[in-house]
């Protein structure tokens, strides 16, 4: 019967790996399609981007249903959900971000679905990739303890590391190897703080560290406060390059600029969630005690200037950009500076965890729909990148525009849009926590936003495509089109309703974070 | 002080496996006989003449098998100490493990069919 | 007498207007003379028909007769006329804008509806539904006497803007019938929003259409002065927005439960050092969009790029929602600031709106431009009687606001009737135009007129109570006199440069060659001006129908304005804020009530402080 409640438990990590396993086995013995016009790889499989697109978004929209399924169910209503804590926690937060990464990745692989067939680089293993990286990322929103985040994250990053790389050009390789270079340099530094943080307390559950921080001070406590300290850096570092926040960001606009436009949103979208969400577990998990965890002391003042930093140099930087993926580069760096703005507030206010749970779902479709109206916007060898490819774009193809503009109007955070809700969300909570300042800079850097987002409105609708100059001309997909869609119901439906789901993401922010 | 103390004994092994290593090593340096002749000093290859320059590169090929095979060999590794625990484990054990080779089964298919094991391309 | 007999004594008036006005234009054709005649007749039906009549007992509280749903087809007619364009095809630019026209027209009739009703105290055809009670943000609509005429005026230029832009622009119409609408609703909703998260919504919303109407159809620099328009106005809205989430917060902590209810918010007494900090993120968003110097720098850039119908809207409209944000929300919610920094104010809007805005006007060497910066002192005039905080000053001040819609919306109509012609708006490339164009002439100069404050026209009413407002003004202090007299040597100065203008427009020789053959007014055109012209003089002389229903709601608000002054003064710089008593009778309907205790998720609000309930104390 637990065996059965334990199952049930993991269902959706089961269901996406063996959707993952019964993908590769359909694409490795499946017939090789005839070799398009002009393709540049024919490999096995290859040539079977759209059929194996879907493929992977039916598996990643099952495991998203599943998710949410067992939070309707209630996973504190398992019998065998505690079974596997610490290593992976069953609870409503992991079973949130199960239905978010796997909206994402299930989003992702759609986009994907369309695009690589356009441009003739369907290297078919960037569909395994995607599914094994979001099972990774959905572990990492449940881990409980030092070693499954270890593997989860790694899990998560090797894939993605192998998806930035796929299109084999110089610039792909470039973008592969930064993020590959810096990010296996990030994995170490978790992992060395990880191994002091064991050196230190003993425990490499986060509940256990979090006992054992909590002692620091006391009489008969063995546990060194300095080697936590710098463990905790270490460890919070490592995650913070992960979700790209200042001064960890370098690597962010190469590696999205040169990944394919796909495997970009899905770095956006699903592995910054993944971040956040462990960022949260070990934040509030381990390190929740006063003493590491107070205005005066501990992360919330470093993670503060953090976030200012971020939201701040990613929109300044962004303003300045020429290429529109470059510019939602920054942007995505930007908005890790408002989510990282509603970490800190959660140390002070009840709502602050559910303030950056349900921002990063806001995000999460108003990223997946922007670039996928990227993608609409250009063709086999006229990818849309800069602004200037958009030019007239709003006349010529009018859908596409529009839909664009929702996005990142949402990303802009104007009413009546998600977007703004998640905005609303976080300096509600940093008011809440008596964050004044910090309230007032994230809204003048909203303001700032506005310039760039603006911009691409401009091109769209203002601006005509001088004579002379190659024009991109829209492509055809129904995968991105579904895409786009279904991101653009949900930006609107969380825009005027956002509370539909309010509830939802209240307990799952409220879940405690370790067990 | 309590770190210190903790890591002491470690610390003195460190010391003492480098003391002994650096003994043996000034040992044979200083007090060794040296005669050195051109054949003496020319690399070593195993009796051959060398040949070409130190950066050759190796095929893709061999970075490839050998992934492939830390990969696989990575199953014995679990499945030593699973066999060791067999019958505690029982039905639960069994299934864990059967999902496992299945995965992993899986993965030498696709290995398989990609071409990855094919040598002569 | 035989019912015919008295019918046609009773008809006496509708008669004589309709013969004077066709009697007066003696040596035009029939045409012409039976326009003029119809827009005499309808000016009397008007005046006779919007004569205030003092409310009939019984008529209270229950308020028969007012459909509640009214605001909302109001509201959502045109936001979902909007949507309902996009699925008309593109090919088809006469369909688009037949159905646009129709679908602001409808607005504007329904709209008429409010007139019908006796504007007494309180809040009239409220809506209340919740949209997000988490956050205790509801859907509460809601009209005064103040918020009566600015509706009004948007439902009637509106249409005007329209009509004149489908003359004008032939390109891109399925993207114009978009914007227009949309922008249309968004206007409404800000002006009859009473939940401060609403009428932040709606407060952005009409960014999106605006932006795109001047950067799409707009002139040279149109990118510039769209990205201006749309910047500044962000800039201060993201304080207001910081603001208001500040004081849900303090009303949370104070009451127990969150609210973004206008009702409720101004209730709060905050202490003197935040009040203040509000006030001003608040009244900074009002006034980039009023605008007031130093914030003003967008407008002469977004009024000179925008199309004619774009620039009718942000006149008539959109500068009105920074006088009214600043009535309804500065001196509703932050009374005793507000009155405070009176004086101060008062001082900018005098020396660098009116002044400074009719001298820079004066050196304007293109009409727009003139118009553009004759609107910065028009709307001083509006936000100094705002400052001084009188009756006469609120209710010139509002009536300053409609005078403003007319007759700078129609200026600006004239503006790109001559530039359609032209296609410049240099003053020096005119001269003697009355002698080709007589009708408009005609019209020119009335509105001028009107833009002036001449006796007779709306504009003097206006101005007139503005300034006398000053005068007797408290909250100014010992300056009171000094500013009045001031501002009244901006009406000279008005006169001066407006004047000037039409003197080396339209008369005098006609000196250039490619002015002989301009053709006179269209039927569009003049179809479009006529209800203008003839606002002027009703509003002009009867002010009486307008100020009769806005003076309740101004009196209850002034009085709690003086309330809240006396509230302000007794708080301290730092600390606890209060809760004033609530406001009673019908200004009190709609006002949040608790919501009922409900389960809480398990460990939703573990860790928080219990909120306190308000004691006797906090109740002055």
């Amino acid at each position: 019967m637990t065996w059965w409640s334990t199952l049930f438990a993991v269902s959706p990590l089961v269901v996406v790996a063996l959707g993952a396993l019964l993908l590769m086995l359909a694409e490795a013995l499946g017939r090789p399609a005839p070799a398009a016009d002009g393709a540049v790889v024919t490999d096995v499989g290859s040539g079977r981007a759209g059929e194996l697109g879907i493929g992977s978004a039916v598996v990643l929209f099952a495991g998203g249903v599943f998710a949410l399924s067992l939070w309707m169910v209630g996973p504190e209503a398992l019998p065998g959900a505690e079974g596997l804590a610490p290593y992976f926690i069953v609870d409503r937060f992991s079973a949130f971000f199960g239905v978010m990464l796997c909206l994402g990745g299930g989003l992702s692989a759609l986009l994907g679905g369309g695009y690589l067939d356009e441009h003739g680089i369907d290297r078919s293993e960037f569909f395994p990739l995607l599914l094994w990286a979001t099972l990774g990322a959905m572990a990492l929103a449940g881990a409980g303890d030092l070693l499954t985040l270890f593997v989860a994250l790694e899990t998560m990053s090797i894939g993605v590391y192998a998806m930035v790389g796929l299109r084999r050009n110089g610039r792909a390789i470039e973008a592969a190897l930064k993020y590959f270079l810096l990010g296996g340099f990030a994995g170490a530094l978790t992992l060395f703080g990880a191994a002091l943080l064991y050196g230190a307390t003993g425990h490499t559950d986060l509940a256990g560290i979090g006992a054992s921080v909590g002692t620091i001070g006391q009489p008969g406590s063995t546990v060194p406060a300095g080697l936590v300290l710098v463990a905790m850096a270490l460890v919070v570092s490592g995650l913070l390059f992960k979700v790209a926040a200042v001064p960890f960001h370098m690597w962010t606009p190469d590696a999205y600029e040169g990944a394919p436009t796909p495997a970009t949103t899905f770095m956006a979208v699903a592995v910054k969630c993944a971040a956040f969400a462990i960022l949260l577990r070990v934040l509030f998990g381990a390190f929740a005690d006063e003493r590491v965890a107070s205005w005066g002391t501990g992360w919330p003042p470093v993670l503060a200037v953090l976030a200012v930093a971020t939201m701040t140099v990613g929109n300044l930087i962004a303003g300045r950009q020429e290429s529109v993926k470059r510019m939602l580069a920054y942007s995505s760096i930007a908005h890790a500076g408002y989510a990282l703005l509603g970490v800190v507030a959660a140390m002070r206010s009840g709502m602050g965890q559910a303030s950056v749970l349900f921002y990063l779902l806001a995000y999460t479709v108003s990223t997946v729909g922007a670039f996928g109206a990227l993608i609409l916007c250009g063709r086999r060898g006229a990818e849309a990148v800069s602004y200037e490819d958009l030019a007239g774009i709003g006349r010529r193809h009018p859908v596409v525009a529009l839909a664009f503009s929702l996005f990142l109007v949402s990303l802009a955070g104007i009413p009546a849009t998600a977007g703004f809700f998640g905005k609303l969300g976080v300096f509600l909570a940093a008011i809440d926590a008596e964050l004044y300042v910090l309230a007032v800079v994230g809204l003048l850097n909203s303001f700032l936003g506005a310039y760039y987002y603006l911009r691409v409105l401009v091109y769209m609708y203002m601006r005509e495509p001088s004579p002379n100059a190659p024009r991109a001309v829209p492509m055809r997909s129904g995968q991105v089109g579904v895409a786009i869609a279904v991101a653009a119901l949900l930006v609107v439906w969380w825009g005027l309703f956002p509370l539909s789901i309010g509830a939802d993401v209240t307990a799952a922010g409220s879940a405690p974070m370790a067990r | 002080m309590s770190l210190v103390a903790h890591y002491l004994p470690l610390l003195l092994v460190f010391l003492v496996a480098a003391a002994i290593c650096a003994t043996f090593w000034l040992g044979g340096a200083l007090v060794g006989r040296k005669n050195p002749t051109a054949e003496k000093l020319m690399p070593y290859e195993c009796g051959n003449d060398t040949e070409g320059g130190r950066g050759i590169r190796l095929h893709v090929k061999f970075y490839l098998t050998a992934i492939l095979f830390v990969v696989f060999d990575v199953e014995a590794v679990f499945i030593y100490p699973w066999a060791v625990l067999f019958k505690g484990l029982g039905w639960v054990g069994f299934a864990s493990m059967s999902a496992f080779i299945v995965a992993l089964l899986v993965a030498l298919i696709y290995v398989w069919k990609k071409g990855a094991l094919e040598w002569e391309t | 007498m035989t019912p015919l007999g008295s019918a046609l004594v009773g008809l006496w008036p509708y008669v004589a207007a309709f013969l004077v006005g066709w009697f007066v234009p003696r040596r035009q054709g029939w045409a012409e003379r039976l326009g003029v005649a119809t827009s005499a007749l309808l000016g009397v039906v008007l005046i006779v028909g919007l004569w205030p009549v003092a409310p009939a007992a019984g008529v209270g509280d229950d308020k028969p007769g007012e459909w509640p749903h009214l605001l909302n087809l109001l509201v959502f007619l045109p936001i979902v006329g909007a949507l309902g364009v996009l699925f008309l095809p593109r090919q088809a630019p006469k369909v688009l804008r037949a159905v646009t026209l129709a679908i602001l027209a409808g607005d504007f009739v329904v709209s008429l509806w409010l007139l019908g009703v006796p504007m007494t105290t309180g809040w009239h055809f409220q809506y209340i539904a919740t949209w997000i009670p988490a956050f205790g943000i509801r859907y509460h609509v809601a009209v005064d006497g103040i918020s009566l005429w600015l509706v009004l005026l948007t439902t009637l230029t509106t249409p005007i803007a329209a009509y004149v832009s489908f003359g004008s622009i032939r390109r891109r119409t399925k993207e114009l019938c978009f914007a227009i609408l949309l922008l249309q609703g968004a206007m409404l909703g800000a002006f009859v929003a009473l939940d401060l998260f609403l009428f932040y919504v709606f407060w952005e919303l009409l960014l999106v259409p605006m932006f795109i109407i001047i950067g799409v159809w707009g002139g040279v620099e149109r990118i510039k002065a769209s990205y201006k328009f749309f910047l500044y106005t962000m800039a201060g809205s993201v304080l207001m927005l910081a603001a208001i989430l500040y004081l849900v917060w303090v009303h949370t902590d104070l009451v127990g439960y969150p609210t973004f209810d206008y009702l409720a918010l101004s209730r709060l007494s905050l202490p003197r050092v935040a009040a203040a900090l509000c006030f001003y993120a608040f009244a900074l968003a009002f006034m980039v969009k009023v605008p007031m110097f130093p914030l003003h720098t967008w407008l002469p850039d977004a009024h000179v790029e925008a199309p004619t119908g774009g620039s009718i809207i942000l006149a008539a409209v959109l500068l009105k929602l920074g006088t009214y944000g600043y009535l309804r929300f500065c001196m509703g919610m932050f009374g005793g600031a507000a009155w405070q920094s009176g004086a101060t104010l008062a001082g900018i809007a005098i020396g660098l709106g009116i002044l400074y805005g009719a001298l820079v006007a004066w050196k304007q060497a293109d009409i727009k431009r003139l118009v553009a910066y004759s609107s910065v002192a028009h709307m001083g005039f509006a936000m100094l009687g705002l400052f001084a905080g009188t009756r006469a000053g609120v209710e010139g001040s509002v009536l300053t606001m409609v005078n403003h819609g007319i007759s700078t919306g129609a200026l600006f109509l004239l503006v790109g009737v001559i530039y359609d012609r032209r296609h410049t708006r240099e003053v020096r490339e005119f001269g003697g135009l009355a002698k080709v164009m007589p009708v408009y002439a005609t019209i020119f100069v009335i509105m001028t007129l009107s833009s002036i404050g001449v006796p007779g026209t709306n504009g003097f009413v206006g101005e007139l109570m503005v300034i006398t407002g000053t005068y007797v003004s408290q909250s100014l202090g010992g300056f009171a006199k000094v500013q009045a007299v001031l501002a009244a040597l901006g009406v000279i100065l008005a006169a001066v440069y407006m004047l000037s203008v039409v003197e080396r427009m339209f008369f005098g020789p006609l000196t250039n060659r490619a002015n002989r053959r301009l053709p006179d007014l269209s039927p569009r055109e003049v179809i479009a001006l006529a209800p203008l012209v003839v606002l002027v003089f009703v509003i002009g002389l009867f002010p009486n129908i307008f100020i009769a229903r806005m003076r309740p709601s101004v009196n209850a608000l002034l009085e709690d304005y003086e309330q809240s002054w006396k509230a302000h003064s007794e708080m301290p710089d730092h600390g606890q804020a209060r809760m004033r008593a609530q406001p009673e009778g019908p200004r009190r309907k709609g006002y949040p009530e608790p919501p009922p205790p409900r389960a809480e998720p398990p460990g939703a609000e573990a860790g928080r402080e219990v909120a306190r309930l308000p004691t006797e104390e906090d109740v002055p």
